[in-house]
């Protein structure tokens, strides 16, 4: 079993820079890259599949360094966006596309098992262009354990996929870090799948770390407000957001209680028949049933909340226009930002 | 009342469909009409005499062997320009793409003067060419160079796109799995390109064979020399021009039927190659 350390990774495409990237890959972890579009997490992938140099820092694979070896040497499966299948290629050809680099005395019997193992046997003689969504990352993943990779590094995995096929591919990832013990890392914009297969998660913005932890830190130290809206969060607002009206008693209120970079928190509960009446006032934008109960958007000043209402809730059910009173338990507050970037057992 | 945007689409339909029936269709019948024209001129008795006729052999001989060379020179020449093209970026590429794309807007006439020109007894190129012992005056060499000049822009630009069409992420993953850069390409890109190249090496060869402008000054009357060893002879193009000078209206048309015939007949033959998968560059497209 194979032990990965990135260890302050910096790299560069054209004049976008990446890092420095600190993580540790063992055996039947994986690892989440989390950020909006431009963060740089395609181009972390790359440096560490061996398409971008690395400026500064290095890969250690079992402590040697790997940091100058060329892609086909690093033993990485690496899954890009759009999976990268062979469009001349069967399915069965695909599979076996990493046995013809070599001699492989039992490709036959190794390609066939993997075909069995992730119910491909039926469409082996088909090409990928007739396949559906998830059939092609089945494929993509079979072709990648193939090689017998030491690590998969796989993006988007639940791009373009509907919530059958995702919940399938989320259990053999789930297989693959349990059973074949492989390290994972994924790109994703997905929280629930996230959470479903990782354990670490990582948060990029323009190139570098925002926030990096584990499942139980991301929901109670987001401290980054992209980090705090993947975890679920729907109250979130950065310093912009509570400066734009000075005089909004819950903006001035929620100011005084945040970090440097902001402030989040969850749906607070409003109660049908409170003790005393709540500090705050809002009118109401949207009514929302969810399973949790039913979910509220207030404009209250110059910000938008999310609340939920008490369960059961006794009274009649809020109009759009209408006004609702909700308390903040100061409590729950999260304040974001600080030197937080690292938070709780990381990996 | 407003009509459902169905019914709309419906009372404007037959109108468009008629204006778009009969513009393609006068193009269609501008395609064909010579065509038939070619076909039925000479009574059938002329066409089993020029099939037999030396003459026509040696001139469709020829225009098939020196496109045959062309195409392999194209092969050879143009696809690694198409591929430096599509994934190399270097200062003055756009210039070099300018440069690809002349032979395409020059006149052939002119291009068969300027060729004529380089070789022509005194010049450097004559001198070096003879040494070699390829003249190429009057040769099929001559035939062979205009062809070549004209045609392979093709076989350039159809490459280009064709590499530049093979999404790098693919060839990546093949990386990954453990290809090195040089089985990546004759395993992958290789591969998914051909059918682009493929298409473009057609182009190259069916304008190969149709040159006529600068092969009247190269290579009006190819004499014994290089490859050919036949008796003197021209191509297919010229031989028709000279029959027509002649006045000979029905072997002019005999023999243009008889070439359009094994020129069709090649083409029939790729194209069900390619859909029956035996030529292997569409799998995966028509594939199950």
């Amino acid at each position: 079993m194979t032990e990965w350390h990135v260890e302050g990774v910096e790299s560069r495409l054209d004049h976008f820079r990446l890092g420095p990237i600190d993580l540790e890959l063992r055996p039947g972890r994986a690892v989440a890259i989390l950020g909006s579009s431009g963060a740089g997490k395609t181009t972390l992938l790359r440096t560490l599949a061996g398409f971008l140099p690395v400026r500064r820092g290095r890969i250690v694979r079992d402590g040697v360094d790997i940091t100058d070896w060329q892609p086909e040497e690093r033993g990485l499966g690496y899954v890009p966006q759009g999976l990268g299948l062979f469009a001349h290629r069967t399915v069965e050809r695909n599979v076996r596309f990493p046995m013809e680099l070599g001699y492989t005395p039992d490709a036959n019997a190794r390609t066939a098992a993997l075909l069995e193992r992730f119910h491909l046997t039926p469409l082996r003689h088909r090409y990928p262009a007739r396949l559906s969504g998830g059939e092609l990352q089945r494929v993509a993943l079979a072709r990648a354990l193939a090689a017998d990779p030491e690590l998969i590094v796989w993006d988007e995995p639940w791009q373009a996929l509907d919530v059958q096929a995702r919940h399938e591919l989320g259990l053999v990832l789930q297989e693959l870090r349990e059973t074949d013990r492989v390290p994972v890392v994924v790109v994703t914009h997905d929280p629930s799948l996230a959470f479903s297969i990782a354990d670490t998660f990582l948060v990029l913005d323009q190139g570098t770390v925002r926030w990096q932890g584990d499942a139980a830190a991301l929901i109670d130290h987001p401290t980054d407000p992209f980090a705090a809206r993947f975890a679920g969060y729907e109250n979130v607002y950065v310093r912009t957001d509570l400066e734009v009206d000075r005089t909004d008693p819950l903006a001035l209120w929620l100011s005084d209680r945040a970090g440097d970079r902001g402030v989040a928190f969850a749906r607070p509960v409003v109660a049908a028949t409170p003790h005393d009446p709540p500090p705050w006032e809002g009118t109401v934008q949207t009514v929302r049933p969810t399973p949790e109960g039913v979910a509220v958007r207030l404009h209250a000043g110059g910000l938008l909340v999310a609340v939920q209402l008490e369960r059961p809730w006794t009274g009649p059910l809020p109009t759009v226009g209408g006004r609702l009173r909700f308390r903040i338990d100061e409590t729950t507050l999260h304040p974001l930002g600080g030197n937080l970037s690292r938070v709780g057992r990381g990996t | 009342m407003a009509a459902p945007a169905s019914q709309r689409r419906w009372r404007a339909g037959p109108l468009w469909l008629a204006l778009q029936l009969v513009l393609s269709g006068s193009l269609l019948l501008l395609f064909l009409l010579p065509i038939y024209a070619l076909f039925t001129y000479a009574p059938l008795s002329r066409f089993v005499a020029d099939a037999n006729n030396p003459q026509t052999y040696y001139a469709l001989w020829l225009t098939f062997y020196a496109s045959g060379i062309a195409v392999l020179a194209a092969v050879l020449f143009a696809v690694p320009l198409g591929y430096l093209l599509a994934r190399r970026s270097f200062p003055g590429r756009s210039v070099v793409e300018a440069v690809v794309a002349l032979p395409v807007v020059i006149p052939h006439l002119m291009v068969g003067l300027g060729l004529f020109l380089l070789v022509i007894p005194g010049t450097p190129l004559y001198r070096w060419t003879t040494s070699l012992g390829i003249p190429i005056y009057d040769t099929i060499w001559g035939v062979v160079l205009v062809m070549v000049f004209v045609s392979a822009p093709y076989t350039v630009l159809a490459s280009t796109l064709s590499f530049r069409a093979v999404d790098s992420r693919v060839l990546e993953a093949a990386r990954s799995l453990g290809a090195g850069p040089a089985t990546v390409f004759v395993m992958v890109t290789m591969p998914l390109a051909l059918r682009g190249i493929v298409a473009g090496l057609l182009l190259t060869w069916a304008r190969a064979v149709s040159e006529i402008g600068g092969i009247l000054i190269l290579a009006y009357a190819v004499y014994p020399g290089g490859p050919y060893n036949g008796p003197v002879t021209s191509t297919i193009s010229v031989y028709v021009y000279d029959l027509f000078q002649l006045g000979d209206l029905a072997d002019a048309a005999a023999v243009s039927s008889i070439f359009l015939l094994i020129a069709f007949a090649l083409f029939l033959l790729v194209r069900l190659g390619e859909r029956s998968g035996w030529l292997p560059w569409r799998r995966g497209e028509l594939g199950p």
